[in-house]
């Protein structure tokens, strides 16, 4: 029997870090379970090239399905028959903006059955699962309970750390026999805009993040803060003043109306600290807050901070940096 | 064009960590003093409807499923710009998940009668699950397009702009549908003016019942709910902020440096 099914998308040649964290979490959710298999559903083109690399971190199966590309409603057709077809007890999906904001929930509709978004774990007692998640702008946390034929969750990135490789994993990859081709899409991208500024990092995929708010004062400022970004190989990120002020694009605006990230190290400059732009980066692994009011809100969620005009410490730390590098 | 826009009322979600209480029991936030205001996403959504109709013309109707206290959310929509607003409201109302409520909310589409288009905002600011858009169109058998930040309109089509990590995607779908809506700079909520609120208490905001829609109890869903809240709790937060030292800008920086890559965290 099929315990538990994971969701991967395959568009891009290299595997991403976000379904090898369900993997992750898949096993940690079959082991407190105490028993069960853990299969891969991965969808598009790069599927086959995937296969093995996903054994190695923590599936026992992995299904394949080779379309071409992966439209929302192709995806959610697949993942629909592959439910159907496998009964799995929980379906885990990445929290991204295709299953996060329509495969998830569009399931869940057609399956009629309970879904918990956005889910950073879980407790596990006997059978009874009960998922955790931020609510409030991540000033509160609730464990949810969902019911119904089948879980689904769909799980916010780096909640989990994927498993080491394991090259001695064994478990089967095959086809999995969808009918993705009589699927008619309604929605059709007809254009796509770039809109991107050369060698930007997005913000979802950086170890680091260098992130700027309204004490930043102008788009020159957040020059200083970019040149700091580049040389650690860092991503640039801002609050909403900062977002709403055009000083970066509303893609690296990091808060409870933008991006939740939780890189390594997150750099918070200029930033005072609101509840919106906590509730964005509240979970990074380590926060340095870089403000000259030792009163903001910042200093209380950051792990290490410094008590100066950004201006008098962001230059001579990227000389530091730099430094460094040569 | 007849919009049609979801709405809800919540409490204010700028509410600071340290001003922010929970009812365990009730498993809600408490409002205390705490001003109630449009869900940041829902408002960005009513934006989104008013820029659509000044571009094509046509009607936009504000729905919200709430208490009485949620005729203000819909006063606002109203001097904001909509044209109608109607409250769904009933005791039978307020114990249901995302299943129920996008039932509820499918009738009174139904009730309404024709539409070309639904927005709702990706996700409410309390709880943030981001179903009741995705199961709305579900109820109506429409699509859905999720994550859409704005509408064009060329040569006669309605196209969606939708924000992603490289830039924008433009998208087409067959009307009537349903669009999720997310936010971006073309649409930060308008302000709704003195005057305009004034005028728009004096519009009569019809208030639909369980009954007026056709829907008995068992048909709001089964219980136990499919989506519930078990335990809600506030996480203890115990930190201890580290200052780096230093007698000028520069060597705050050098020492921030040189902890950091103590840590391993840069170098």
């Amino acid at each position: 029997m099929v315990h538990i099914l994971t969701f991967c998308t395959a568009s891009q040649p290299e595997i991403p870090r976000h379904p090898l964290e369900l993997l992750a979490a898949a096993r940690a959710l079959s082991a407190q379970l105490g028993e069960g298999t853990v299969h891969t559903l991965c969808v598009g083109p790069a599927s086959g090239a995937y296969g093995e690399e996903l054994i190695h971190r923590g599936a026992d199966r992995v299904l394949t399905v080779e379309c071409p590309s992966v439209e929302a409603e192709i995806a959610l057709a697949v993942v629909e028959s592959a439910v159907r077809h496998l009964a799995p007890k929980v379906v885990l999906f990445p929290h991204d903006d295709l299953s996060g904001a329509y495969v998830g929930p569009c399931l869940a509709y057609r399956l009629e059955t309970g879904i918990a978004t956005d889910c950073g774990g879980f407790a596990v007692q006997g059978e009874d699962i009960r998922w955790l998640r931020p609510v409030y702008g991540g000033k509160a946390m609730a464990y949810m309970r969902i019911r119904g034929p089948v879980q689904l969750a769909t799980m916010r990135s780096r909640a989990f750390d994927p498993l080491p490789a394991d090259p001695t994993r064994r478990g089967e990859i095959q086809s999995f026999p969808a009918d993705w081709e009589s699927v008619r899409p309604q929605i059709r991208v007809v254009e796509r805009l770039e809109e991107k500024e050369e060698g930007e990092l997005p913000l979802d995929r950086a170890e680091i993040i260098v992130s700027g708010g309204r004490g930043i004062g102008s788009a020159e400022g957040f020059a200083v803060l970019r040149e700091l970004a580049r040389v650690l190989g860092a991503a640039i990120g801002g609050s909403r003043p900062a977002a709403d002020l055009g000083w970066v694009p509303h893609s690296h605006l990091v808060g409870q109306t933008g991006k939740i990230v939780a890189p390594n190290l997150y750099i918070a400059v200029g930033i005072s600290g609101a509840a919106q732009h906590i509730a964005g980066a509240g979970s990074s692994k380590t926060i340095v807050a870089i403000n000259k009011d030792s009163d903001a809100p910042i200093f209380k969620l950051a792990h290490i901070g410094v008590v100066e005009e950004w201006e008098k410490v962001i230059p001579a730390l990227i000389e530091a940096c730099r430094e460094w590098r040569s | 064009m007849h919009i049609i826009v979801c709405i809800k009322q919540i409490i204010d979600p700028e509410v600071p960590f340290h001003l922010f209480r929970i009812d365990p029991v009730a498993k809600r936030q408490i409002q205390g003093t705490h001003p109630l205001v449009i869900s940041t996403y829902d408002e960005v959504a009513v934006e989104v409807a008013l820029q659509l109709k000044e571009k094509v013309g046509g009607r936009v109707t504000a729905l919200t499923l709430g208490k009485k206290e949620a005729l203000q959310a819909l006063h606002q929509t109203l001097a904001m710009g909509a044209d109608d607003a109607i409250l769904l409201s009933d005791l039978n109302f307020e114990e249901m998940d995302s299943f129920g409520k996008a039932r509820v909310l499918a009738a009174a589409v139904r009730k309404i009668g024709e539409f070309d288009l639904i927005l709702c905002g990706r996700q409410a600011g309390d709880v943030e699950l981001g179903l009741v858009g995705p199961f709305l169109a579900g109820e109506l058998g429409i699509p859905c397009v999720p994550l859409v930040a704005n509408f064009e309109v060329a040569n006669g089509t309605i196209r969606m702009r939708r924000p992603v990590e490289t830039g924008y995607e433009i998208l087409e779908a067959p009307f009537p549908l349903l669009a999720t809506i997310t936010n971006d700079t073309s649409n930060v909520p308008r302000y709704a003016s003195v005057k305009g609120l004034r005028a728009a208490m004096r519009v009569p905001i019809p208030c639909w019942s369980s009954a007026d829609l056709g829907l008995s109890a068992d048909a709001l869903g089964p219980k136990p709910l499919r989506i519930e809240i078990d335990e809600l709790f506030i996480p203890h937060r115990e930190m201890r902020c580290e200052l780096i030292e230093g007698e000028s800008g520069a060597e705050k920086a050098r020492n921030l440096a040189a902890r950091l890559k103590a840590l391993g965290l840069i170098g």
